[in-house]
């Protein structure tokens, strides 16, 4: 069991947490060379940023099971899609055409 | 449920009063996930336009303003810390230090929406419009769809700050403020997503 003020440091501190990895991002796209690295980069850090609103801001750590997947489960595909579609763009074009 | 997803008794930290361990209420969380949906569709909108037009969505995101995506997405993360703290200070029974959380959540929605505004305008000023190519054309159907739900849920933060000041909440009964703040924080989560697809990712 959290005291109050074990809470309010761990919130305050994910805030901060969350604004570093924003600016890392910003550096990221005025400086880092584009590249696959970069790309696995930029999928993790949202990966974690979304982790931590889910679980400490929306508080579905200990929550309701069903609804805890569903929002973590977001916060895997789409930073999973951004890594497949830089790897595989060619093959994906292919799959959506209608011609 | 089963037993393992019930609340563990002794603890303090949760929005959650009923029994099946939700926090805010169902409605809410049917809201959030149809909204979640609608952006989802919106995402795979992003990378299919992506992957068909790889040039334009490498050259897009250098022609866009890096600086008030950063800035908003400074702001977003920082309402939605507001929002926490002001649940928090609502479950410690300190209903006006609630308010001025909410009062910031509120200025945050409001720069958010300012700073977008001349965001728009500096594209035009560059030429950038909804025709220019497909890639400014995803970019300002998913911003702008984004634009309308800060708005909307900044009115919601002034609502709950209303119901607070009008005694509708205590510290037990709150589950309308956990309603809305679980809507921010969905605001906030498509927002985190967007930002790097628009304007990191090349």
């Amino acid at each position: 069991m959290m005291t109050k003020q074990a809470e309010i440091k761990l919130i305050d501190t994910l805030w901060i947490v969350l604004i570093c990895l924003t600016l890392f991002s910003a550096w990221m796209a005025e400086r880092a060379e584009p590249g696959f690295i970069s790309i696995v980069i930029m999928a993790a850090v949202l990966a974690i940023k979304g982790r931590i609103i889910v679980d400490h801001f929306m508080e579905l750590k200990h929550a309701n099971k069903f609804i805890r997947t569903l929002m973590r489960a977001y916060f895997y595909v789409i930073p999973a899609l951004i890594i497949i579609v830089y790897l595989y763009p060619d093959q994906i074009a292919r799959w959506t055409s209608l011609s | 449920m089963n037993q393992a997803t019930l609340p563990n008794p002794g603890q303090h930290f949760s929005f959650t009063t009923h029994s099946k361990n939700i926090p805010g209420n169902l409605a809410i969380w049917a809201a959030i996930l149809s909204e979640m949906s609608e952006f989802a569709v919106m995402f795979i909108v992003y990378f299919i336009a992506r992957v068909h037009n790889p040039e334009l969505f490498f050259e897009g995101p250098t022609r866009l303003n890096t600086l008030a995506g950063t800035a908003n997405t400074l702001i977003m993360l920082s309402s939605s810390f507001f929002v926490v703290r002001s649940v928090m200070a609502v479950r410690d029974d300190q209903l006006k230090a609630a308010t001025r959380w909410l009062w910031g959540a509120v200025a945050c929605g409001i720069l958010y929406l300012i700073i977008k505004y001349l965001e728009y305008r500096w594209n035009a000023a560059q030429g950038l419009e909804t025709e220019t190519n497909i890639f400014y054309g995803v970019y300002y159907y998913v911003t702008f769809n984004h634009f309308l739900h800060v708005g909307w849920g900044t009115a919601g933060l002034v609502w709950v700050i209303y119901r607070i000041n009008s005694g509708f909440y205590t510290k037990t009964e709150h589950e309308g403020l956990v309603n809305m703040a679980l809507y921010w924080h969905m605001i906030d989560l498509a927002w985190i997503t967007i930002f790097p697809l628009l304007y990191v990712i090349r």
